[in-house]
């Protein structure tokens, strides 16, 4: 019973996770469009950084799941990165128009510039936010691993779970939420989610303890 | 039965790929770019230039002031506010029939033109004759990028920046937005006019997307009066900075001076002019204005037809 409920918690943490990188991408191109334009260049910056952002991700949630082992470490990285979700609309414009604006007026901007400014942009915003959720998936594999022999499909599982939520939040992010809520609901609703994903870290820690540590 | 349907589909779908016409149909420049699948098809003396599939401009390839899609003819409409147009911007330039016609009938206009893709601007000069000339100065960029960093000021401000595709028409919403608007009037002149081409019409088809644009222009511009296409499903948008309401017969008695005094040479400018209304589309009252914030431009398309 408690590795049912283990690993479905471990599944929807990650589907959660997974869900929330890709509302950000999406609604992000998005939002860099009023500084950045919505070209062909703004979708390929946006989709490099989030990956980079996933890869940074991936690489020290997994080095910190297995250095602490405790679900709780996820709601110290979630709960302040669900306020910074909140805050983007609100705080990324100086940070923005400082990108944009030091182009001399009424000139054009260097082709180099125009395709790499966007990935600036979207560095700025959205590298952070999404690092830390992409934290996510490597923490429920270490905490729902219970021995080495099932590691193969506890990870599978997890993947999969992420990459599903991943899916859910491309395709409402594209075909609902950009026709139902303005951005910053869009961001506030992410934020509040990814918060949300903390607190029930806080909980989770309980029964997501570690066993059969000795391996260190 | 189900065989004819197939072979039926089959031929449909090699004519698709075809491209746009097809008998006596040649495709003289053809190229991807990071933007658009571009070419440049002549057939029957009119050049065609493409982008995935649709038609953004035409020419005549015996007269190159004709053959072009009428509705271009409503970006003259900015004499009717301001007899001393000098400095005019246009945001996109497809195959350039709007510069074309200004650089040709108006000696005394400078014009800017912004565009995104450098590939366009190739084409408009080696396959739709748009003159070098030092009153138009083209810079590649994003339309409202640029504006965001011009300290110029314009006369008129004219966009026709729909990105299309066989499925349709698509609006860059980063230039269908109030915070857009805004940074465009910054821009004008005291007499200085917003000029927007929609694709859309004032009922049925696409008639919400005419109806949030017409309401967010009017939430920045104090008045906003509407050009019909006659023979196409576009509706030229105008929005003034001055508050002064411009009736038809006004329209009419300032078209004929402005023909008369030499001063407008476009041949069917009093006609063109006498499309104006201003009345607001019906649908305008249920839409919402589009802003950085909420801007649902693809949800709308999708809508339009109750």
């Amino acid at each position: 019973m408690l590795n049912v409920m283990r690993s479905t918690a471990a599944l929807s943490f990650a589907f959660l996770g997974g869900f929330a990188i890709m509302v950000l991408e999406i609604a992000g191109a998005r939002f860099l469009a009023r500084d950045f334009g919505n070209s062909f260049y703004v979708w390929v910056s946006q989709i490099g950084v989030i990956l980079a952002a996933l890869a940074a991700g991936y690489y020290f949630g997994g080095a910190l799941a297995d250095r602490f082992q405790r679900a709780s470490l996820l709601a110290w990285l979630l709960v302040p990165t669900g306020v910074f979700i909140i805050a983007i609309p609100h705080l990324s414009g100086p940070l923005l128009d400082a990108i944009v604006l030091r182009h001399p007026a009424d000139e054009a901007v260097p082709m180099l510039w125009q395709k790499l400014d966007p990935a600036l942009g979207s560095a700025v915003v959205f590298f952070l936010p999404c690092l830390v959720l992409a934290m996510v998936a490597p923490c429920m594999i270490r905490l729902a691993s219970r021995r080495v022999a099932e590691v193969g499909r506890v990870s599978g599982r997890i993947y999969a779970a992420g990459t599903a939520g991943s899916i859910a939040g491309v395709f409402a992010t594209g075909y609902l939420f950009i026709d139902h809520l303005g951005l910053a609901a869009i961001f506030r609703a992410t934020g509040a989610l990814t918060i949300a994903l903390g607190v029930v870290s806080l909980w989770m820690d309980r029964w997501l303890e570690p066993v059969g540590t000795g391996s260190n | 039965m189900k065989a004819n349907r197939l072979l039926a589909c089959v031929a449909c779908c090699l004519g698709l790929g075809l491209g746009p016409g097809s008998a006596g149909a040649a495709v003289v420049f053809d190229v991807t770019t990071a933007h658009h699948h571009i070419q440049v098809v002549d057939e029957a003396e009119i050049r065609t230039l493409s982008f995935n599939g649709s038609r953004e401009t035409r020419m005549s390839l015996k007269d190159h002031l004709q053959g072009h899609f009428q509705y271009t003819e409503y970006f003259h409409m900015p004499w009717l506010w301001n007899t001393n147009l000098t400095n005019v911007l246009m945001i996109g330039l497809g195959g350039g029939s709007a510069q074309r016609s200004f650089l040709h009938y108006y000696g005394d206009v400078n014009v800017d033109t912004v565009e995104l893709d450098p590939m366009v601007v190739t084409i408009a000069s080696r396959f739709f004759q748009l003159p070098a000339t030092p009153r138009h100065n083209v810079i590649v960029e994003d339309g409202r990028q640029h504006l965001r960093r011009s300290r110029k000021s314009y006369d008129a401000i004219i966009l026709d920046a729909y990105r299309t595709t066989r499925y349709g028409s698509f609006i860059p919403y980063h230039l269908a937005t109030r915070e857009f608007f805004e940074i465009a009037k910054e821009r004008l002149t005291t007499n200085g006019v917003v000029v927007y081409n929609v694709i859309g019409s004032y009922q049925g088809w696409r008639a919400d997307i005419l109806g949030a644009t017409y309401r967010t222009m009017n939430a920045v511009f104090p008045r906003v009066y509407l050009f019909p296409a006659k023979d196409s499903l576009n509706v030229v948008l105008l929005g003034t900075k001055s508050p002064e309401e411009l009736t038809p017969p006004e329209v009419h008695q300032r078209a004929a001076a402005l023909v008369s005094s030499g001063r407008v040479k476009l041949p069917a400018f009093q006609s063109r002019a006498a499309a104006l209304r201003s009345d607001p589309p019906r649908t305008a009252a249920r839409s919402p204005i589009l802003t950085d914030d909420f801007a649902p431009v693809d949800g709308l398309l999708s809508t339009g037809r109750r």
